[in-house]
């Protein structure tokens, strides 16, 4: 197993379960864009082929995803992009981003129409755009479903995407570990959108990690909205609820932005925080390690460059290199890995603006 | 020949007047309307030294809440002159956002705190420019013009970033945010935002800009009548809707240090709460800056409180949703009593 | 034969808004199965009276008998349960919806108490609508899609789809062509043969003539007549009445004859102007020191001519002079720089700011001068107002008062100072005695002769002869948008110009 693993097996077990057939570390194998094997000096996404990287037959790949009005969206469809274009035999068919379900459904039916050999879909909602993953498939389409989930199996060959409980348990362990031996240590969490499902997961993982370290208390949470005026606001008021507490999780470095432009106006430097996501600002402010961020937890827009390696697999009836089996896994849950000072450097070339 | 009846200046000193002391007026104008919105905000001022004594009646705390009620407040002030004189700016959230993020491009940065001020200003301005002109001499109903304004004012900001953020590099911006740009305990932000309430306080009571506004407001065909200009009267009533998002974004900017296209997320909806909460009119014809100032200032200690209590955003949602009905139904039962 | 007591019988209602007295005590009996008619001008309290009865209005005083018994009309639902329905000049029908959804709004036919019947309820529809002489409307199309005159015929299926005993038509006819003035003739005439009554307001006289068993003519919130043969009153009794004198007024002096002379240069002319449709090419002028009063009937253009000599309206043709020197054609703010200035018809929607007070409302169009830089005094600005309103004797003494707890006449005084605190030079009165007490009216028509003898044109509009003729020193008279008589108004008499303003209509 490679490095990241730095939490009691359980952990890991747990993630095998989840996973089903998946390997933990499929998608680390696959794309190498998760996984900070310590010896792999490449930068991630961009250069490491998946499965095997010799030209074979010609494959169309389309993909459809949500309007880029976040960050990681937008790294989403980069990297999805720069994937593409490092194959000689893939072509990449990618509509208009839409967060309308009804104009994204169109743009999927067009594709379909088109005969493309795979479909990459990142749904606006995934719920709503069951039915058309289901007509991908019966049309002899496989889907590669990208993080937000169909409601059910058949609708895609493939799931991969992002584990939110991951990211908080991640994110509680390390806080939990380097806050060992405090006796009566306080923690704050920063959460984002409360209407989302995902903001919850990610408050549980959180919750269930601290379980683990009784000398930790959480003392206080407030919900932004992800977007850096929410995480000012909302940081703001915490700091001056919180008079001294030792660790801050944040759950979106976006708003994370807005964070640590309270804590700075602020002038508090008496806790470490940890981030959610992987912005290349949260990496940069990590390396520069002269403020409060020490670390973040990633929810890697790379998942987009792996999609494609898996459509490319798909397109040509390979499995995966380093897996025993003959066919591509039907779900892969990427980790959670907390990127910090040590192994910042590697990410650096993943973080998204 | 008829000679305008107005008599020369002196002597309009000698018409007798019943004569009260000259608090009288004042308390008699700070009508029932305002007073029970101070009375609202010394509950909230008690609830929060009870719940939390030591985090609320704090200077720290204090200086939080006028900071964070500034860059809303700024937006409000601008949305009380447009609904006084019978509209709606359904805008300002989305030219708050594309201000912010036009002012923040990495060429705009190049020119420093000049540019981005500037930029932030001429966007509000040219965005009130449009909705000004399609309202006044298009003749487009306000929401409609300003619902349109929003959609394609979001597009543009997130076409610019991209759905980045922007950050602000420039430090003479940056320390304008923190404490030790602080002028007596007074951070600028909230010195800009009394500066734009007194400036708008008396440019809506004691000028003829005002006093049209509320003309305007009160009986469109009656001022038409009476020979004011009501469509250049409108225009510039949006203009001025621009102007004050414009200072709101060069705020926001300082505040939270980056531009980004989600920016002033439901301003619009705050802003027309405050204001209507104030006592300001949604059928125009009557403004106050004094109550969309309280009213900005309740929401801001609202959130404060139930941040500082550590309950979650659901209820502050229900909360907020409760003042203002509470508000409205007191302020009804007032009137209709006066 | 047993007294019989009336369906309705309306006495001593009385209604008052801020500001003005609209019903001052009236009596209406309405016997079932007659067409009882409500004459009168606009203002005169009609609108008032059926909403009233449609118990759209309380009224604050009198009392309502319903077939004897004493009601309290709390809601329109309590009229219409009485069987009372009305039917408004402004058709309130839901466009988007059916014609037999329209029909039975409120009361549909429902299963289990929701579930709509729609097919009974389109069969019902169908019926009213032959009984109506119109089976040819489909229940089932939108109301938008259908003319004026289908759209009334809904209203009246609507009316009758409950169990109606009285309907009140407010000027049903005013969107008709004259056969389907016919057909609803003939609905009237079907319904009042089933024992109906119909109260029939209407300003056309011939119409009454036609229909109409008896007529009550409101004037100022009275019913100057009660219960009139509809087919054998003369006319011009009629017209006198809506349009007469009913108490005493004093009129002030006339300036003695050659004041202002004859030869003086005017100081407005109005040069072929027309509007296309509302009124044919008029030739006026007006010099200083002069009240030209234009006396004519709802409809015949005066308002319209009014407006549009202010700019407020746009020529279609001729043009208008101040000083010799033309006017922009549709610009009120180059007819206001002129120096004209328009007290209007409906003072509270065209003239006044309801929610400000005195000084506001006299100093709006005024404001530059009480100001440097945009900058307002207030003390200049309080002290010229008072200064205007105590010369016109405004009450209270105390501009600072909101203008709406005003009465009528001071509202109107309220209009004239601000244009006497502007210098105006050219007055332009459209009813000003409307909504005005009439014990008021004396010190306006004062006023306004002041502020004549004081150097000031007026031209004024009224719909009542006898203040034209003892107000103004020369008359034109209108009828449908053109002037039919001019005379200096000592030349005329009441008789005289009500045979003007009719004349030729076929009722006379």
């Amino acid at each position: 197993m490679p490095e990241p693993m730095r939490f009691p097996s359980r952990f890991a077990s747990r993630r095998g379960l989840l996973l089903g057939t998946a390997a933990v570390s499929a998608g680390a194998l696959l794309t190498g864009c998760t996984s900070n094997g310590p010896k792999d000096e490449e930068p991630a996404a961009d250069t490491r082929p998946a499965a095997d990287d010799k030209p074979g037959k010609q494959v169309t790949i389309g993909f459809a995803g949500p309007q880029a009005d976040h960050g990681w969206l937008n790294a989403i469809n980069d990297n999805a992009k720069n994937r593409a274009e490092k194959y000689s035999d893939v072509t990449l068919e990618i509509t208009e981003g839409s967060n309308d379900t009804a104009q994204q459904i169109g743009q999927i039916e067009t594709l379909i129409n088109k005969k493309v050999d795979v479909l990459v879909v990142l749904p606006a909602d995934g719920k709503a755009l069951t039915q058309v993953g289901l007509q991908a498939m019966r049309a002899g389409i496989p889907v590669v479903n990208l993080d937000r989930i169909f409601n059910t199996p058949q609708a895609y060959r493939c799931w991969i995407g992002g584990d939110n409980y991951g990211m908080g348990l991640s994110a509680g362990h390390y806080i939990g570990e380097k806050l060992k031996g405090k006796s009566d240590a306080r923690v704050i969490e920063l959460a984002g959108l409360d209407n989302l499902e995902l903001t919850k997961q990610r408050t549980q993982g959180f919750d269930d990690a601290l379980k683990n370290y009784p000398n930790i208390k959480k003392v206080a949470r407030q919900a932004a909205d992800f977007t850096v005026e929410s995480g000012q606001a909302k940081m703001a008021q915490l700091l001056q609820a919180q008079s001294k507490f030792d660790a801050l999780w944040n759950h979106d470095d976006d708003q994370g932005v807005g964070a640590l432009r309270a804590i700075e106006q602020a002038g508090r430097d008496d806790f470490m925080m940890v981030g959610g996501a992987g912005a290349l600002s949260a990496f940069q402010a990590i390396k520069q390690d002269n403020g409060v961020l020490k670390a973040t937890v990633l929810y890697p827009p790379t998942m987009a460059a792996s999609a494609i390696d898996l459509a490319r697999a798909l397109g040509q009836s390979k499995g995966v290199g380093g897996l025993a089996e003959y066919e591509i896994p039907a779900s892969i849950t990427l980790y959670s890995a907390v990127v910090d000072k040590e192994n910042v450097d590697q990410y650096m070339s993943t973080g998204f603006r | 020949m008829t000679q305008p009846v107005s008599p020369p200046r002196g002597s309009t000193d000698k018409v007798p007047q019943a004569q009260l002391p000259a608090w009288h007026g004042l308390v008699a104008r700070a009508d029932i309307r305002t007073l029970s919105l101070l009375g609202v905000l010394a509950a909230l001022v008690v609830i929060g030294g009870i719940t939390k004594p030591d985090e609320f009646l704090d200077t720290r705390n204090l200086q939080l809440v006028l900071t964070q009620g500034s860059v809303i407040g700024v937006v409000t002030v601008g949305m009380t002159f447009v609904i006084t004189s019978g509209g709606i700016d359904l805008s300002v959230g989305a030219i708050v956002a594309l201000a912010s993020v036009w002012a923040t491009t990495l060429a705009t940065q190049e020119y420093g705190f000049g540019g981005i001020l500037f930029t932030s200003v001429l966007v509000g301005l040219g965005c009130g420019l449009v909705n000004g002109l399609l309202i006044a001499y298009g003749g487009m109903v306000p929401f409609i013009a300003t619902l349109a304004m929003l959609a394609s004012a979001r597009g543009l900001a997130l076409q610019i970033t991209d759905g980045k953020t922007q950050i602000v590099t420039s430090e003479s911006i940056l320390d304008l945010g923190e404490r030790d740009s602080y002028v007596l305990g007074v951070p600028p932000l909230v010195m800009v935002f009394a500066v734009v309430t007194i400036i708008g306080w008396l440019v809506l009571n004691r000028t003829t800009f005002g006093r049209r506004t509320v003309a305007v407001g009160g009986n469109a065909e009656a001022a038409r009548l009476a020979g004011i200009d009501v469509r250049r009267q409108r225009l510039y009533l949006y203009l001025l809707s621009g102007l004050c998002c414009g200072i709101a974004a060069f705020l926001l900017i300082i505040l939270s240090g980056s531009g980004q296209n989600t920016n002033g997320n439901l301003y619009e909806l705050d802003a027309i709460a405050a204001a209507i909460i104030g006592g300001t009119l949604l059928s125009g014809g009557r403004g106050t800056i004094v109550g969309s100032v309280l009213g900005v200032l309740i929401f801001t200690t609202i959130t404060n409180i139930f941040a500082l209590n550590n309950l979650q955003s659901d209820v502050q949602q229900i909360a907020k949703g409760a003042i203002i009905v509470a508000a409205v139904l007191v302020q009804r039962r007032t009137a209709s009593t006066t | 034969m047993a007294p019989v007591p009336p369906l309705l019988s309306m006495s001593g209602i009385t209604k008052s808004f801020p500001g003005v007295r609209a019903l001052d005590g009236v009596d209406l009996d309405v016997q079932a199965g007659e067409v009882h008619c409500l004459l009168g001008q606009n203002g005169a309290g009609k609108s008032t009276l059926i909403k009233v009865l449609a118990g759209a209005h309380q009224p604050d005083g009198g009392t309502i008998r319903w077939r004897g018994e004493p009601v309290v009309l709390r809601s329109p639902i309590a009229a219409m349960r009485l069987g009372i329905a009305t039917i408004y000049q402004e058709l309130d029908l839901v466009e988007h919806l059916s014609v037999a959804e329209n029909v039975h709004l409120g009361h549909e036919p429902t299963a289990a108490g929701f579930v709509v019947r729609r097919r009974l309820a389109r069969q019902s529809t169908s019926a009213l609508l032959k009984r109506l002489g119109h089976a040819e409307i489909d229940p089932a199309r939108l109301v938008g899609e259908l003319s004026a005159a289908q759209q009334q015929v809904v209203s009246m299926a609507r009316a009758l789809s409950h169990d109606v005993r009285l309907i009140v038509m407010d000027e049903p006819s005013a969107a008709l062509d004259p056969d389907e003035v016919d057909n609803l003739f003939r609905i009237v005439g079907d319904l009042t043969a089933d024992g109906v009554a119909v109260v029939y307001i209407s300003h056309r006289l011939e119409e009454i003539r036609r229909i109409g068993d008896r007529v009550t003519v409101l004037k100022d919130g009275r019913a100057v007549a009660g219960g009139l043969p509809a087919k054998t009153t003369p006319t011009r009794e009629v017209v006198a009445l809506m349009t007469g004198r009913n108490v005493g007024y004093v009129f002030p002096e006339r300036p003695a004859d050659g004041v202002p002379p004859t030869g003086a240069k005017p100081l407005l002319e109005v040069r072929g102007l027309a509007r296309e449709g509302e009124f044919e090419p008029i030739d006026l002028d007006l010099r200083p020191g002069e009240i030209v009063g234009l006396a004519g009937l709802v409809g015949s253009g005066r308002s319209e001519i009014l407006e549009t000599i202010y700019g407020a309206r746009k020529p279609t043709a001729g043009q208008v002079l101040v000083d010799g020197r033309p006017l922009r054609p549709g610009s009120v703010r180059a007819a206001v720089r002129a120096g004209l200035g328009l007290a209007p018809e409906e003072r509270k929607a065209q003239a006044l700011l309801m929610l400000e007070s005195v000084t506001r409302n006299v100093s709006v169009s005024t404001l530059s001068r009480f100001s440097r830089a945009g900058w307002i005094d207030r003390g200049a600005e309080q002290g010229a107002a008072r200064a205007a309103t105590r010369e016109l004797s405004l009450r209270p003494d105390n501009p600072s008062v909101p203008v709406r707890t005003l009465s009528g006449g001071n509202q109107q005084k309220a209009v004239l100072a601000r244009w006497l605190l502007r210098g105006c030079r050219v007055l332009l009165l459209d009813e000003p005695t409307r909504g005005v007490d009439v014990g008021a009216r004396a010190e306006l028509y004062a006023v306004v002769r002041r502020l004549a003898d004081e150097g000031l044109a007026v031209l004024m509009v009224s719909s009542e002869v006898p203040e034209v003729l003892g107000l103004a020193d020369r008359v034109l008279v209108l009828r449908e948008g053109r002037v039919v008589h001019t005379a200096p108004a000592r030349e005329l008499d009441e008789h005289r110009v009500l045979d003007l303003v009719m004349e030729g209509s076929p009722a006379s």
